[in-house]
């Protein structure tokens, strides 16, 4: 594998001296035994033991655990019960990401870029310096000239608030690429991204979604509940996803092609008039429409283009009819529609639609709006700042750009394209690893490193952070205090908040405070005027909930329970939109209709494959394959292989566990298959979270491949999204 | 006297792993040493595919080979149904692991042999082991198969039919129990 890490950057080097000067406090503290794992081990079978109430950092859900503190180290974490989201549990993540604490590739000092080499510097010289040189770069160039891109964290409102004090509009999330098409649908649908009421649900469908490994434990738990109760699941997916291993039927549809299938559901529903009519009538627009539409779509139709069995489509059509409202198709996330394909928006609305027909919505067992925490305003305590004057460079909802595209969220994976044509000159990143998370590796280096400066914050070297101009330690969640959260919304909203189990074990700070020093030296602190525990009770105060009752128990309950029932949909017409006179007017059909993926395998040709990912179970993103404990497991089962059907593999020669060459219009590389009746035909399947090419990630480094190796860029024509399984590789023995 | 056992619902399992390292962290175990294993087994053809994870753990065997193999009394079976491995007296000399049909037993860094120990320690004083709480699905139930009124005997009493012991051929009676697909 021709790695890019290899051909466009050169090797950073951490002067040892340099090193060595900025983290003799940290080394000193590693030889003193109490971080050391076999003489802690020895000392502290017994021994007391503190347990502090926080989250869990190990994925984006932010579950509520009890960090478990013995003799001065993080011993481990339990589930807190009483969260929505993770009622009691802890996945593999979670239990072995607090490992990350002790992972010797921290970063041990903030670091700067000298040359090919990085120094270590004091915190005070590593502000002066950026605050300066960003000041520079905004007076010439404009305030929209900064971002600030990060995976959303429990701070992100106050990485927001930097941006709008600077009057930049460029923050981003990591949304582009994993959700944005799934959230525009839903929002020009019903208004809002709704949640799914598995628990009560007597018949469960799930597309493209996988709970089990993508792991969403209060999901999963609710899946298996409902199961107990009785409830049928269906899982419709190309690949035996662990969430099939549940499921009354595997569904193994072919890739991209998820729209056809509930097309055909719909049909069915409509021609058959087995949806809820009093819904329909009282509280949609545009079935009309809809029924004009969907009378090209019949199963026999669409078992020639998804290869589900009309007959089958039919069948679950009524049965899901039969147990309607109580029946749902679950709303989704990344898979098949999140960010996918270039039909993924009309997918999501045709599942926002087939879902309202079966009247589900905001009713008990179906799709519901959940009850979520409005955290109350630092203002007028601390004025807001003005904001931006100028919309976002990457034309997120402007007419004619990216309508669809979510403006919260931005277009992540535009952030190179802007930096390689002048339009973003500097730039933050929190929480994020574009080099690895974005398509197109070597597009996102040439834009990165365009970047007159670039300051990452993270705990370790990551790619991106790797070549940084200046690198910020943050602190691990478990050694610092954050904003309070939102995360566990469900029948009643929740408060949680993140509290340090242990003091930091290196020169670091907690992002919240690496925040509002930036704004301080950027000549905006007094939008930052405030400390953790002031703004945090300002955000608890509509609530009647002190700061420290939540601090002691480390969720709370919040506001009203939710109550059964559609009354107004957040869309013009205050109606579920089956037809959207926004996205006529917008140049997009009112209703869906079929779209084909942009491109799809060659039939004719048997190295011809679609290139799928997804999760597994025991890795997120591209941050715990460095993560020894998870590393293991990997290791251990040997997962770091590329699925392909057994009867397509064996036509190419393969046997389980052969090498194989993979190569797309972009990238190439080498790795072992794993045979497998699991998965359709037309597709491989590379479990994501590998093939990190950082060299100071010495347990990640060069294990496996990412798909983004071999995705290019793209950009959904309407919504922005990076279209991440809209790529054929070549597959050849190697 | 409690007399502990396992019941594993083994259609239930969807392979996170979670039991693995939760259990490493209660028992301060290195990344490479584990107590709990998954056999990940495949069923079917294209479409017609299943797939199942079977947990596999020290059996807590009524009739521990271990036991029976380890010249020094090392490995031994409590009242409570527990098979433990005194530390002190383990040589290393590995027949235990050779005599387990389970393959469940490793070599830690220090020398001595061990397996899951039920989380011991965390039971005693009223807790269940890492594997049990940490479960996504559910997948263990844990407690007292002498106690008519606990969980798992109410279980045990109910499912009697569907529960089975695992590689029953080697008469190691083991006591956990696993609800099959």
């Amino acid at each position: 594998m021709e790695k890019p890490g290899k051909t466009k950057m050169k090797p950073i080097k951490i002067s040892r001296r340099t090193f060595l000067k900025g983290s003799g406090l940290a080394a000193g503290a590693l030889s003193m035994g109490v971080f050391d794992f076999t003489s802690w081990s020895r000392t502290s079978m017994e021994g007391p033991v503190t347990r502090i109430p926080t989250i869990c950092n190990g994925c984006g859900n932010r579950c509520a655990i009890f960090a478990y503190v013995k003799n001065k180290r993080i011993w481990r974490i339990e589930g807190n019960p009483e969260a929505n989201g993770n009622q009691g549990v802890i996945c593999p993540k979670g239990h072995g990401y607090v490992h990350d604490l002790y992972n010797p590739n921290r970063i041990r000092s903030p670091l700067k870029r000298v040359g090919t080499k990085f120094q270590a510097i004091s915190w005070e010289q590593a502000y002066k310096e950026i605050s300066q040189k960003i000041n520079l770069i905004l007076m010439d160039n404009g305030p929209e000239s900064i971002f600030w891109v990060n995976y959303p964290m429990p701070n992100h409102g106050y990485a927001l608030r930097l941006m709008h004090s600077l009057t930049s509009p460029h923050y981003f999330t990591h949304g582009s690429t994993c959700f944005t098409a799934r959230n525009a649908a839903w929002n020009f649908t019903v208004g809002k991204l709704p949640a799914n009421d598995l628990v009560n649900s007597k018949y469960i469908m799930i597309m493209g979604r996988n709970p089990a490994g993508g792991i969403d434990l209060g999901q999963v738990k609710d899946i298996v509940k409902a199961k107990e109760k009785g409830a049928k699941v269906i899982v419709v997916d190309p690949r035996h996803s662990e969430t099939a291993i549940l499921a009354d039927e595997w569904l193994p549809i072919k890739p991209g092609t998820d729209l056809a299938f509930l097309l055909a559901m719909i049909n069915v529903m409509v021609e058959e008039k087995l949806y809820e009519k009093e819904f329909i009538e009282n509280h949609t627009v545009g079935f009309p429409q809809l029924e004009d539409e969907i009378i090209n779509y019949p199963p026999v139709w669409a078992e020639k283009i998804c290869e589900i069995p009309a007959k089958t489509i039919v069948r679950i059509a009524r049965e899901m009819a039969m147990q309607k409202p109580r029946a749902l198709i679950h709303r989704g996330y990344h898979g098949a529609f999140g960010a996918q394909y270039l039909n993924s928006f009309q997918t999501a609305r045709a599942l926002a639609i087939a879902n309202s027909l079966l009247g589900n919505i905001n009713r008990e067992g179906g799709i519901y709006f959940s009850e979520s925490a409005n955290l109350g305003e630092l203002q007028p305590t601390h004025p807001a700042p003005a904001g931006p004057s100028s919309s976002k460079a990457d034309g997120t909802g402007i007419p004619g750009r990216y309508p669809l595209g979510s403006y919260g969220d931005g277009i992540t994976h535009a952030i190179p394209e802007l930096a390689l044509r002048g339009i973003l000159k500097c730039g933050f990143v929190y929480h994020h690893n574009p080099l690895r998370t974005n398509p197109n590796p070597k597009r996102v280096i040439a834009g990165y490193k365009k970047l007159d400066l670039m300051v990452v914050i993270d705990p370790v070297l990551s790619e991106t952070a790797s070549i940084a101009h200046y690198v910020l330690p943050a602190s691990f969640y478990l050694e610092a205090d954050d904003a309070v959260d939102t995360k566990h919304s469900g029948k009643q909203a929740q408060v949680t908040i993140q509290q340090k189990a242990i003091e930091p074990v290196f020169d670091t700070r907690s992002a919240f405070q690496i925040i509002t020093d930036l704004g301080k030296h950027l000549g905006v602190g007094r939008y930052f005027n405030f400390t953790l525990d002031e703004a945090n009770a300002l955000r608890l105060k509509p609530f009647g909930v002190s700061l420290e009752s939540l601090k002691a128990k480390g969720v709370l309950p919040v506001g009203p329970q939710w109550k059964e029932g559609f009354v107004k949909a957040d869309t013009p017409s205050g109606k579920v939109e089956i037809a959207s006179a926004v996205l006529n007017e917008l140049g997009y059909p009112a209703v869906p209709r079929w779209e084909a993926p942009l491109v799809s395998p060659d039939d004719k040709d048997p190295h011809s494959f679609r290139l799928i990912h997804g999760k597994q179970a025991y890795h997120t993103h591209a941050m715990t394959a460095n993560q020894p404990y998870l590393m293991a497991i990997s290791r251990r089962y040997d997962m770091i292989r590329l699925w392909i059907n057994r009867a397509r593999a064996e036509k190419l020669g393969l046997k389980d566990g052969d090498v194989v060459q993979m190569k797309s219009m972009i990238g190439e590389g080498k790795i072992r298959v794993k045979l497998t009746e699991g998965l359709h035909p037309s597709c491989v399947w590379l479990p994501s979270g590998y093939g990190n090419f950082s060299k100071y990630l010495t347990t990640a480094y060069d294990q496996g491949l990412s798909y983004n190796d071999f995705l290019p860029t793209l950009f959904d024509p309407a919504v922005g999204h990076a279209m991440a399984s809209e790529v054929i590789v070549q597959v050849k023995k190697a | 006297m409690a007399r502990y056992g396992m019941v594993i619902d083994e259609t239930k399992c969807v392979g996170c792993y979670a039991c693995r390292v939760a259990c490493q962290n209660l028992n301060h175990l290195r990344e490479n040493e584990a107590y709990n294993f998954l056999e990940e087994r495949e069923y079917g053809k294209f479409p017609n595919f299943h797939r199942v994870f079977l947990p596999v753990q020290c059996q807590h065997c009524d009739n521990p080979p271990c036991v029976s193999v380890c010249p020094t009394g090392a490995s031994y079976k409590r009242k409570d149904g527990i098979v433990l491995v005194n530390e002190k007296d383990c040589i290393g000399c590995k027949y235990c692991i050779a005599a387990c049909p389970y393959n469940v037993r490793i070599i830690k860094k220090e020398g001595y042999i061990e397996k899951c120990r039920f989380c011991l320690e965390f039971v005693e004083q009223g807790g269940q082991p890492a594997c049990v709480t940490t479960c996504m699905t559910g997948v263990r139930m844990f407690g007292d198969l002498d106690d008519p009124n606990s969980e798992i005997s109410r279980y045990v009493a109910q499912n009697v039919h569907l529960l089975k012991t695992y590689k029953e051929e080697f008469d190691t009676r083991p006591r956990i129990f696993y609800k099959k697909v």
